[in-house]
């Protein structure tokens, strides 16, 4: 599954660590995510859609 | 609030777990010791004997329930999977040894160097395994 996580993370000038905080998880968790080596839980996706104000269909898309 | 695995910045959850890890850690080598100790200089009832046995193996169970109590809590989902995935290559790591002792001490030649207690190995494989888990997402 594929994300504009880093992007989207870009765009804001937030650091794997300030979108960790805000997600109250790990900054490597963060970096899993953005790598495309872990796919986040349904509960996190929504936390960060909420976050980014952004659909979850925007921030991930179901391609390899 | 930063949850991350390594030593300057665990959570509290991971702090007592790893506090309450290590104490039964201890518990279980203490409880081991004293059981053999026990059995080479007080020659107790074949009844004691059984009973004594049981002892080491109550911390045992505390790490079980520690970890379980871990994994329940953790909010981070990707630190829970680099945990479970530790505690497979622990549990692997110490059938392989152990296997591999057992066949190898059933030869009456070999000589046992030191008792290793498989508990002490799996803990010590998870740690391990955590810790390169860790370095490769880092």
């Amino acid at each position: 599954m594929k994300n504009r996580l880093r992007i989207l993370r870009a765009e804001r000038d937030w650091s794997q660590a300030d979108l960790a905080d805000r997600l109250q998880v790990s900054r490597q968790s963060v970096n899993a995510i953005e790598t495309g080596r872990f796919d986040p839980s349904l509960p996190l996706a929504f936390k960060l859609a909420k976050l980014f104000a952004t659909p979850i269909e925007q921030i991930f898309t179901d391609e390899e | 609030m930063n949850i991350q695995l390594c030593n300057k910045q665990l959570s509290p959850l991971q702090r007592r777990t790893m506090a309450l890890f290590g104490a039964n850690l201890g518990l279980t080598a203490v409880f081991s010791l004293a059981t053999r100790d026990l059995f080479q200089q007080a020659h107790p009832s074949t009844l004691l004997v059984y009973l004594a046995a049981i002892l080491p193996t109550i911390p045992v169970a505390g790490v079980v329930v520690v970890v379980s109590r871990y994994l329940t809590r953790e909010t981070d989902d990707f630190i829970r999977m680099l945990v479970v995935q530790s505690l497979l290559w622990g549990l692997g790591i110490t059938f392989v040894v152990d296997t591999y002792l057992g066949g190898l001490f059933a030869n009456p030649q070999i000589f046992r160097l030191i008792p290793i207690l498989n508990i002490d190995l799996f803990c010590v494989s998870v740690g391990v395994a955590v810790r390169i888990q860790l370095w490769r997402n880092r």
